[in-house]
């Protein structure tokens, strides 16, 4: 079954573990500069934490502006073959996420492989803000919350045997039946 | 064995009269005698003494700052995002430092450099830029009284990136409100000791850095794991340091109006349930930190409706909060952004405003020592209108922003109302209800600040018979441990919170560093680091005299709550700090000896 990286910014912290274990995978250094993912971090207005990760593409736009065909998608991983890149660097431009990088003391592009099935950034994340989760799954939590937000959810507390107890339910406006 | 890894062995001093930046190596005796963070601060300031005869004016340009992560800082441990600014304080007169979470020291690092020291004075308000192949001295003009994050926001937009990393002063470091702090990645302080001063008196606005070099690393998982599965973990990461408002009011040491009382019966409307009922809108942590303290708050109706801020946690809600009698959430919470924006100080902005408050009270200050604008306790638009005023120096706000020793110096009998030590004000525990933590207070080399020693849950916990041994012992370890972790780069949080094992500590600096070590070698480097900085105290004046209670923790006892009627008395302290001197092998008056003063002349 074809997983992919998910996103929920809400819960990410931008303590920036996945960034620091990506590059220990890779490069063995601490160094989130060399990592395949990145945690943007926007303040005071708007707040915004979001990790920015490889969706792996069923287009790859990066495999598109490889001039050598270093780029290949294979079970669901689009895989740079390092004997055959150039160093261009056209990759890194041409994803439309942002979701490749370059390092100056590297010689290739750095691109996500999902760490041959287990993700270290989805291991790692303190706070469960990037998953790893089957692709009929995605933007399951979006419907979710999509769901609630027709619902206004109201509480009432009653007394059962002396002992005090709230229930909650949602409320439909007459408008929306 | 010696240190094979985790530095880069290099040091960038800046002397901004000159518009000079230089790469120096640094001693391997430097690297292995004093760590890192504060213990490197520690050495340079004090050589910086030695050479200035020890006639330093903490805001002139011959006052050394020095901005030192620790070889932690940065690589896989547990919340290493720590970055330390020492310099001579303009508070106290005496040694000064205070540590920055966030991920500057890391961008700081992967300039490649261990240290940046800066001294002089640059002709006109400048920004400092780093990489790994350039330093620059930028003029700023245009920056002049800008908020922090303002500022922050503009110098990311200058330079074109987000990837660069921002230490920043606000209008009160510029205006060197000697309380003023500096503000790293948006909103992580170096709060106490005025550090935002020492950068304000150089007319450096900032710092930007820049870096993508490698730190070396090791397999640090285990310590991760450890913390994921304890039992206070989830509760950690929702309510971080908002957890201890209640614990605090409960156990009778919360400060609450000027000290006055050590619990807040409208506790319940700024503690950690309230945040998290209406304000709390996500997380924020440091650098590699799982705990995520961090709480960003949005206040979505009312008089304060906007306003957004990460914070406040324990001390700016203690502070800004009940020790006002400030009972509005929203308030405390605006009253926190305010602060981070004009670069001052919470603990110290509440000590002294509290003051003010009581003063006003008891009859201490008139109404046109305060500007014809009365204030009483819970008057949070008040509160707000101080800020501004130290802030900008006006009226009253002149005086306070000399902080409590410039109060003292204008209004003597304020000393009863001021809690504090040294000229620093008394961070957010009652020190009344142990003893053992006005005793930590009084001996803290910066002041009354609770990061060198906390002992007052350990001793209140375990209950108040304790000898004065176990005391002095207990003040004593945490007076090197914790300092060590400043000096390392790391956050204590993990340690005191969640109970990770100090030992595992050595173990990290043995894998980064390559070098063996134990944990007890490591507590006598740091020990062997607050003998330096009490020397540098003693050089600049201070002693026994100065090791003081305030008078309201030995004169007033705490009003109500369960710890009413306590108060320390001036003998009990006497005999403790005599215990303390001793086992410090310093002499009476609180100095070391000769020996270890040579011991750190090269």
């Amino acid at each position: 079954m074809a997983k992919k990286l998910a996103v929920v910014p809400e819960l990410c912290s931008g303590c920036r573990i996945c960034e620091l274990v990506c590059a220990i995978k890779h490069f063995a250094t601490a160094n989130p500069k060399k990592s395949a993912v990145r945690v943007l971090v926007t303040y005071p207005h708007p707040v915004m934490r979001l990790p920015i990760v490889c969706s792996q593409c069923k287009v790859p736009l990066c495999a598109d502006a490889c001039p050598v065909g270093a780029l290949k998608r294979t079970n669901g991983v689009v895989r740079l073959d390092t004997s055959g890149c150039i160093s261009c660097m056209k990759c890194v431009e041409a994803c439309p996420f942002g979701a490749m990088f370059a390092h100056s003391g590297l010689e290739y592009p750095i691109k996500c492989d999902l760490c041959d099935g287990k993700p270290q950034c989805v291991e790692k994340c303190p706070k469960g803000a990037i998953r790893f989760i089957p692709e009929q799954s995605l933007g399951e939590s979006k419907r979710m919350n999509n769901v609630l937000s027709y619902a206004h959810m109201k509480e009432i507390e009653f007394t059962e045997k002396g002992e005090k107890k709230t229930i909650r339910y949602a409320e439909i406006g007459k408008e929306e039946l | 064995m010696s240190i094979k890894s985790g530095y880069f062995k290099k040091r960038l001093h800046v002397d901004l009269t000159e518009g000079r930046c230089q790469r120096t190596p640094i001693a391997e005796e430097l690297i292995e005698r004093f760590i890192g963070g504060r213990g490197f601060g520690a050495k340079l300031v004090w050589d910086n003494l030695v050479k200035h005869r020890f006639q330093i004016d903490p805001l002139g340009p011959e006052n050394l700052i020095v901005v030192a992560p620790g070889p932690l800082t940065g690589t896989y441990v547990p919340s290493s995002g720590k970055t330390s600014f020492v310099a001579v304080s303009p508070a106290t007169g005496l040694y000064g430092d205070s540590s920055a979470g966030g991920s500057f020291g890391l961008e700081l690092r992967q300039t490649g450099v261990d240290v940046l020291t800066i001294d002089g004075r640059a002709p006109q308000l400048s920004a400092l830029f780093l990489d790994e192949d350039e330093a620059s001295i930028l003029p700023v003009p245009e920056l002049a009284g800008t908020t922090c994050l303002e500022a922050e926001g503009l110098l990311k937009e200058r330079f074109g990136t987000h990837e660069v990393k921002v230490a920043v002063i606000g209008p009160a470091g510029e205006n060197l409100v000697r309380i003023a702090c500096v503000n790293t990645d948006w909103s992580r302080n170096a709060g106490r000791c005025g550090m935002g001063a020492v950068l304000g008196s150089k007319n450096l606005k900032a710092i930007v850095v820049r870096g993508s070099k490698d730190l070396p690393v090791d397999d640090l998982e285990k310590a991760f794991a450890y913390m994921r599965g304890h039992k206070y973990f989830r509760m950690w990461q929702r309510e971080g340091l908002m957890m201890v408002m209640d614990y605090a009011s409960a156990a009778g040491i919360l400060p609450t109006h000027n000290f006055k009382d050590a619990t807040f019966p409208r506790v319940h409307q700024i503690n950690g349930d309230t945040m998290l009922g209406g304000y709390k809108i996500g997380d924020a942590a440091c650098l590699a930190c799982s705990m995520s303290c961090g709480n960003i708050c949005l206040v979505k109706a009312g008089r304060y409706v906007g306003t957004v801020t990460e914070g406040p946690e324990y001390e700016s809600c203690a502070m800004l909060g009940s020790n006002l009698g400030v009972d509005s959430y929203p308030a405390v919470l605006h009253a926190t952004a305010l602060c981070d924006e004009l670069g001052i100080d919470t603990i110290s902005a509440g000590g002294l405003v509290g003051a003010v408050i009581e003063g006003y009270e008891q009859g201490l200050l008139t109404l046109e020592d305060l500007d014809g604008q009365p204030i009483a306790w819970g008057d949070d638009a008040a509160v707000m209108q101080l800020l501004y005023k130290i802030a900008r120096r006006e009226g009253i706000g002149n005086t306070l922003a000399d902080g409590s020793k410039g109060v003292i110096r204008r209004w003597p009998e304020m000393e009863k109302v001021l809690v504090q030590v040294k000229g620093l004000e008394q961070s957010a525990y009652d020190s009344r209800a142990a003893s053992s933590m006005a005793l930590a207070y009084a001996t803290s080399d910066i002041g009354a600040h609770h990061a060198r020693a906390w002992t007052i849950a350990k001793e209140i916990e375990q209950g108040k018979n304790w000898t004065d041994e176990e005391k002095v012992d207990l003040v004593i370890y945490h007076q090197s441990l914790r300092p060590l972790f400043d000096m390392l780069g790391v956050c204590r949080l993990p340690w005191i919170e969640l109970g990770l094992n100090e030992e595992h500590y050595a173990r990290f600096y043995s894998l980064v560093t390559g070098k063996e070590s134990t944990l007890a070698e490591l507590l006598a480097k740091s020990r062997d680091v607050y003998d330096l900085t009490r020397l540098v105290n003693t050089r600049l004046g201070a002693s026994r005299k100065d090791d003081t209670l305030p008078y309201k923790v030995r004169a007033c006892p705490i009003r109500t709550g369960p710890t009413a009627g306590k108060v320390v008395d001036q003998a009990t302290f006497d005999r403790l700090l005599d215990l303390y001197y001793q086992k410090r092998g310093w002499d009476s008056d609180g100095a070391p000896s000769a020996e270890v003063e040579k011991s750190f002349i090269s």
